[in-house]
């Protein structure tokens, strides 16, 4: 039997998409320095209530899909002092990733 | 520097801003009270009292003073007041009356 | 969540009988107070999770370490699942995260900080050492992981790749380091003595 899932995951791995750059006031868990940036799907890691929710007492009820992103450390400072292949690797919730 | 970073940026959110210091690579093992701050914040977490998230945000909210002038467990313990307060599970009188209590128990002038 | 304070540690002696407690002490003890009076928590609940926290430390990171080393077929269920690798060997992850193991290789070497506080594998390696929530690592360590490892003594070539991981969510992070040359007939007590806390947050190797 298919269960059909009514809140699928929007992004799939291997997909390039952007940290959007917005400004929440209270809670956030998406640092400025990723905000605004290109980065890649790498693992659905399923859904979890938002923290941004969480942070002002909910503790139940509708989760969030979020996800394990990458970034080259090239990418994503200008002065970056290392290898060309460094990365970083960070987790985003679906409502900062924007498609593109 | 325009004051609207401040409600922007939490005292928290600092990677990648400009720090020349060295990592100063010390360590030492909890106080005994920073344990039981510790424990309580698990135990305040695993009842959904004051879950992680709401700590966290609690160690944000101060400000960046007090985000600066307070260490690890200092944060903890001032963030978990506040929550509980706003939740009305305690009360500013609570917190009055109890610490009185425990000063004049160990005869320390608050 | 930075430890930065001006004072000396002398004042932050461990309390006695004899010593006075400081205000946050107070207010720790009042807090919990109460809490219990109030019935939210009770006094055997924070007993029992110190008892807890006590019964963490590195030594479970490693025994983790040591047994992947030694069996394939466990390093494939603890980089699969790491709460449930973890569990086999009686390690209960207690506090509702997904412990995830990152294997390094001879071209990728992974290091773990939590920029926005101090989110660190409690659960299997204990509390996280003062420099890990230091302002400084937090804010140096995503931007230049190289020169940091230098400040600990690690010296990474650029032929190795560097993965830094910032935990943001709900994913805890647990390296697991090179098996050094020169092990190869360790037994696991002598692999289990070998592998470091520091080496297991990535900014250490293990050599013999």
């Amino acid at each position: 039997m298919n269960v059909v899932d009514h809140d699928p995951p929007i992004h799939q791995e291997g997909k390039k998409v952007r940290v959007s750059l917005k400004f929440p006031i209270g809670h956030y868990r998406v640092p400025t320095y990723i905000r605004g940036k290109e980065v890649r799907i790498e693992k659905n890691l399923g859904r979890y209530i938002n923290p941004e929710e969480e942070a002002f007492g909910k503790n139940a009820g509708s989760k969030l899909w979020y996800y394990l992103v990458s970034i080259p450390q090239k990418q994503l400072w200008k002065d970056y002092n290392g290898a060309d292949e460094d990365l970083l690797e960070i987790e985003v919730f679906e409502p900062w990733l924007e498609s593109i | 520097m325009s004051s609207e970073n401040l409600v922007k940026r939490l005292p928290n959110d600092i990677a990648g801003t400009v720090c020349s210091d060295k990592i100063n690579i010390v360590e030492r093992s909890l106080y005994p009270w920073e344990k039981r701050c510790h424990a309580l914040l698990d135990v305040l977490d695993y009842h959904k009292i004051v879950n992680t998230e709401e700590k966290r945000r609690g160690t944000e909210s101060i400000g960046t003073e007090m985000a600066a002038k307070l260490s690890y467990y200092e944060k903890w313990i001032v963030s978990a007041s506040n929550v509980l307060l706003q939740k009305g599970l305690i009360s500013p009188n609570d917190i009055a009356n109890k610490t009185k209590e425990v000063s004049d128990r160990y005869g320390v002038t608050l | 969540m930075s430890n930065n304070h001006d004072h000396s540690h002398e004042e932050h002696a461990e309390i006695t009988h004899d010593e006075k407690p400081g205000y946050y002490e107070i207010l720790e003890i009042s807090i919990r107070e109460i809490l219990i009076e109030k019935q939210l928590i009770k006094a055997e609940e924070i007993r029992k999770q110190i008892e807890v926290l006590d019964s963490r430390s590195p030594v479970l990171g490693s025994k983790l370490v040591a047994k992947a080393w030694l069996d394939d077929a466990f390093r494939e269920r603890l980089l699969a699942d790491g709460n449930s690798a973890a569990e086999e060997m009686g390690i209960t992850i207690y506090d509702d995260t997904a412990f995830t193991v990152l294997e390094d290789t001879e071209t990728l070497h992974h290091m773990i900080v939590c920029t926005l506080c101090s989110c660190y594998p409690r659960a299997v390696l204990g509390l996280p050492p003062d420099w890990y929530k230091s302002k400084e690592y937090r804010i140096r360590a995503v931007h230049e992981p190289r020169a940091v490892l230098k400040e600990f003594g690690t010296v990474i070539p650029n032929s190795v790749q560097i993965q830094i991981n910032d935990s943001t969510a709900n994913q805890r992070y647990m390296v697991l380091p090179l098996r050094p040359k020169g092990s190869e007939n360790f037994t696991i007590d002598q692999l289990e003595a070998i592998v470091t806390r520091d080496a297991m947050i990535g900014v250490a190797l293990i050599s013999l």
